[in-house]
């Protein structure tokens, strides 16, 4: 088994999420979401589909944080959509 | 002037909005596809996992994958992702990852008991031939042979085609899809007479009701288990049954979920046909004009090794396992008319209410019905047959290629319908659904080859199984295993498996980025390009065709599978391989390698360099002087142009998210067989299934037979093996990225409480599964996502340091060779 160096502190890992909630649950999966850290709602259909994103500082970060939401009872299911990183450790236009 | 980390997270707000169908108003639209600050260089490939065939765009910088999303634009996935695609970017960058050939040596010589030491791929080359050479010579072309996958792009399963049933004359070449949708296809052309699907997914927004049929859409096709969700909760009416053997996580969305003694669905499916019949909800004006009735042959054996007791006393396990002889309607519904819903309730375990809800899904004509399958049909010792049952369904009722009335085989790997069954790696099949033993076929494709009449071998060869049966028994000598992990996905390895590789008669080379459990008990191992380190196509379970460009340089060292193949062509002249007689008849080979013969001087060869676009790398191409993918896929095309099986120009698919075959006049096909949707179907028809000369399909009347084996006093569980959602099969890829290992570490034995509580065990506790052929240590799980009802355990079969394998039993269906994962008997004790 590989483990990788996980770590590292100088990437920003970005991510989006469509989750798709019991209906009946929608807000208590949104108050789930937000309290979970790093996190930002950033737009809910009119069908209760929730965008939103993810910032961490690794890739376990991130998926730690998924599985938290993922794993809710009211979530039915949870797409990722979108991951990038962002090296800084030699990047000085960054802030 | 917004900073780098406010434009990605722009970017990622937008993708995800867009998915939704929701806007947020601050952000500017162009953003996505604007790549000035940060540099990337976006492209679009087919997701390498499951067989659904999401289009993923990739992002590249600095010669790395460093960002992938969802392709908003691929009819598929609609930008989304599942958790596994998510991490795509990641599986190139295990730090395991093989950069040298690595062969068995003791004192600088090959020898198999020696231990793998790093030589050049001249070296690794030289002793390959060597050993394939001298097994030609000693015990012809029968004694070579090749498992390959439904992971190989189509280009690379075509190569390998031709190379082993032209080029080394054996058909002994299977695929790691003979142990995952080989029933399927036995199903389709039994039925249909030519493979795959009728539908597509756009099934899926057009359905009333969803029948799963073992298949545990949440974990093992996320992406249409999304589509699925969307409509369910998007449109009120529709409902959603779900049978399985156990209770698993597409139970949560169920309306009617129902868990069913294992190999009783065949029985649950002959119930439905009654309760279509006797409640006279047969669609008569289809079944007439569209189907024919025919009663197939039992007590057809269980494809195991010949001297096993239960072959001894199958009364058709030979060559008319397959045959069957033409009834009529009355006489069918007499034969289906046993399975009562009492009888049914009672042999399945399933209450008459349940069953009757399913079934009044199939027979309201008001319904739109799309069945799904996957492994708990095809790994089945009766899959053909589960498979024609559940078309009977669906013909009775004339619910079947038209908007939301779909049967529907899913398939499991991202190019098993592409490669596996279109280009026909199968021990029995030459592209477009030919097979060997029809003299026909073989000419098309010699014609196509441009080579000698009689260079295909008219004999099956040996398939998945039934070649660890021949390593182990020395008759198969020279294997070289590409793109696939069977010493752990394999059943019986303990009997069959682990000692063929070993045979010390044998010589066995296993290609792989990683080292796996197959890799290392192999004798040489080439390191291996995988996804974006190549140029490729795949086909995925909807008949739809995507390509990719090659848009990073593999590491240092691996080279793809189709490099492998056809480098290692050079080193055999025609005059190694083939006999002077057949030579004769084509005396211009003479002299010729087998690189010349069936690729550089084949139509392979046509294409030049010019037409691989100038910033694209291609290394395979530019190693060997001609655009070579191009020159598969065209060449490979050919045999299934005009035949139902056509596909578009190879430079259309680089434009496009892919499309569906047939592809006639430059039109994809939603929906084959339907007038009006399919150009092959005779006009005035109204359906047409054209793969039977008389157009039309057939339902077979085919009964419940028992499983190979049952638990018994000794044997006292049920023991079901499958997959989970965080890890891609034999976890060789998934396995190396970290989050996933880490939220799905080790392959635990999921049992009821009850009978955990029962052998005193808790949830925990180290145990060993027992059965006749080995054991396996792990430990006990009695909650989370599967439940298994009592009397029968679940365990997947990811992890290499749990291998569940050593326990299955390597029972198939005799008519499809596919091996039984799913039951065997068991029992479970403390450590």
């Amino acid at each position: 088994m590989t483990k990788n160096n996980e770590s590292r502190t100088d990437e920003y890992h970005v991510a989006s999420f469509v989750a798709y909630p019991i209906f009946e649950q929608l807000t208590e999966v949104q108050k789930a979401i937000t309290r979970v850290d790093g996190t930002e709602i950033h737009a809910t259909s009119a069908e209760g589909k929730i965008v939103f994103t993810i910032e961490g500082h690794s890739y376990k970060d991130i998926g730690n944080k998924m599985d938290t939401i993922r794993n809710h009872k009211g979530v039915i299911n949870l797409s990722p959509v979108y991951h990038q990183i962002l090296d800084e450790s030699t990047d000085s236009e960054n802030n | 002037m917004i900073n780098r980390r406010e434009f990605i997270k722009a970017n990622a707000i937008a993708a995800a909005a867009a998915v939704a169908g929701v806007s947020v108003p601050s952000l500017a639209s162009n953003l996505i596809t604007s790549s000035d600050i940060t540099k990337l260089k976006w492209d679009k490939a087919p997701c390498r996992f499951c067989g659904t065939g999401c289009s993923v765009n990739v992002g590249v910088m600095d010669g790395k994958v460093v960002a992938t999303h969802g392709d908003i634009k691929s009819p598929v996935n609609k930008g989304l992702n599942c958790v596994k695609g998510y991490f795509l970017s990641k599986i190139m960058y295990g730090k395991d990852r093989l950069t040298q050939p690595l062969l068995r040596m003791t004192n600088g010589k090959y020898d198999k008991q020696g231990e793998f030491a790093p030589v050049s791929w001249d070296k690794a080359f030289d002793v390959m031939a060597e050993k394939a050479k001298a097994t030609l010579n000693k015990s012809g072309p029968e004694a070579v042979g090749m498992f390959g996958s439904g992971q190989w792009t189509v280009q690379e399963g075509y190569a390998a085609v031709k190379l082993m049933k032209a080029g080394f004359r054996t058909n002994n070449i299977d695929p790691n899809a003979r142990h995952c949708m080989a029933s399927a296809v036995g199903g389709f052309m039994r039925t249909f007479g030519i493979d795959e699907p009728m539908g597509c997914y756009d099934d899926l927004e057009a359905a009333d009701a969803f029948v799963l049929w073992g298949s545990n859409m949440a974990e093992m096709h996320p992406i249409l288990w999304t589509r699925l969700t969307d409509r369910r909760l998007s449109a009120p009416h529709v409902k959603v049954a779900v049978l399985s053997t156990f209770e698993h996580r597409s139970f949560d969305l169920a309306d009617n979920g129902m868990v069913f003694t294992p190999q009783t669905d065949l029985a649950i499916l002959n119930f439905i046909a009654n309760y279509i019949i006797q409640t006279d909800r047969v669609n008569k004006d289809f079944v007439n004009k569209h189907t024919n009735f025919r009663l197939g042959e039992t007590d057809i054996g269980y494809g195991l090794r010949p001297e096993h007791p239960l072959e001894q006393v199958a009364k058709n396990n030979g060559k008319t396992a397959g045959s069957s002889t033409e009834i009529d309607f009355d006489t069918y519904a007499k034969f289906v008319s046993t399975y009562t819903a009492e009888y049914t309730a009672k042999l399945s375990g399933v209450p008459v209410h349940k069953l009757e809800a399913l079934a009044e899904l199939y027979a309201d004509p008001k319904i739109k019905v799309t069945s799904f399958w996957t492994m708990g049909f095809n790994q089945h010792t009766r899959g053909v047959w589960a498979n024609n049952l559940a078309y009977n369904i669906h013909l009775l009722t004339g619910k079947i290629s038209t908007p939301g009335n779909s049967p529907f085989s899913l398939t499991g790997q991202p190019s098993a319908c592409g490669t596996a069954r279109e280009v026909g790696t199968f021990s029995h099949r030459l592209p477009a659904d030919l097979v060997v033993t029809n003299p026909k076929h073989r000419a098309t494709a010699e014609k196509i080859w441009n080579l000698p009449s009689g260079t295909v071998p008219a004999k099956p060869g040996y398939h998945a199984a039934l070649q660890n049966r021949m390593l182990k028994d020395g008759k198969l000598n020279f294997y070289w295993v590409q793109c696939n992990n069977n010493m752990q996905a394999a059943a019986n390895i303990n009997e069959e498996a682990y000692p063929g590789y070993r045979n010390p008669e044998n010589f066995i080379v296993v290609s792989d980025p990683y080292p796996t459990v197959t890799a290392q008990a192999a004798d040489l191992i080439l390191p291996t390009a995988m996804w974006v380190e190549k140029e490729g196509v795949y086909g995925n379970a909807e008949r739809r065709t995507q390509s990719w460009y090659q848009m990073v340089e593999a590491p240092t060292g691996a080279k793809s599978d189709l490099w492998q193949l056809v480098e290692f062509s050079k080193r055999f002249k025609v005059e190694d391989v083939w006999p002077e007689e057949l030579i004769a008849k084509k005396p211009d080979v003479r002299g010729k390698t087998l690189f010349d013969v069936l690729y550089k001087d084949a139509s392979v060869g046509n294409f030049s360099l010019d037409e691989i676009p100038k910033d694209r790398l291609n290394h395979e191409s530019r190693d060997f002087g001609f655009y070579i993918q191009k020159g598969l896929f065209e060449e490979y095309a050919s045999f299934g142009r005009g035949h139902g099986h056509d596909l578009a120009p190879y430079d259309r698919y680089h434009q496009e998210r892919g499309l569906r075959w047939p592809v006639v006049n430059g039109k994809e096909t939603q929906w084959r067989f339907k007038e009006g949707s399919d150009p092959y179907v005779k006009p005035g028809s109204g359906w047409d299934f054209y793969g039977h000369k008389d157009g039309r399909a057939i339902i077979f009347a085919l009964p419940y037979e028992p499983p190979a084996e049952s638990p018994d006093d000794e044997y006292d569980l049920w023991l079901s093996t499958g997959r989970v959602l965080e890890h891609w099969h034999s976890g060789s890829m998934t396995q190396r990225v970290p989050e996933l290992y880490k939220s799905m570490p080790d392959a635990l034995v999921y049992m009821h409480p009850d009978d955990a509580k029962a052998r005193n065990m808790r949830r925990g506790d180290l145990v060993k599964l027992i059965s006749r052929r080995g054991e396996v240590q792990t430990r006990v799980e009695t909650r989370g996502r599967n439940k298994p009802p009592i009397g029968l355990v679940y365990m997947p079969w990811f992890d290499a340091s749990r291998l569940v394998n050593k326990v299955t039993l390597d029972a198939t269906d005799p008519l499809s060779k596919q091996t039984d994962y799913k039951k065997c008997a068991i029992k479970i004790v403390k450590v």
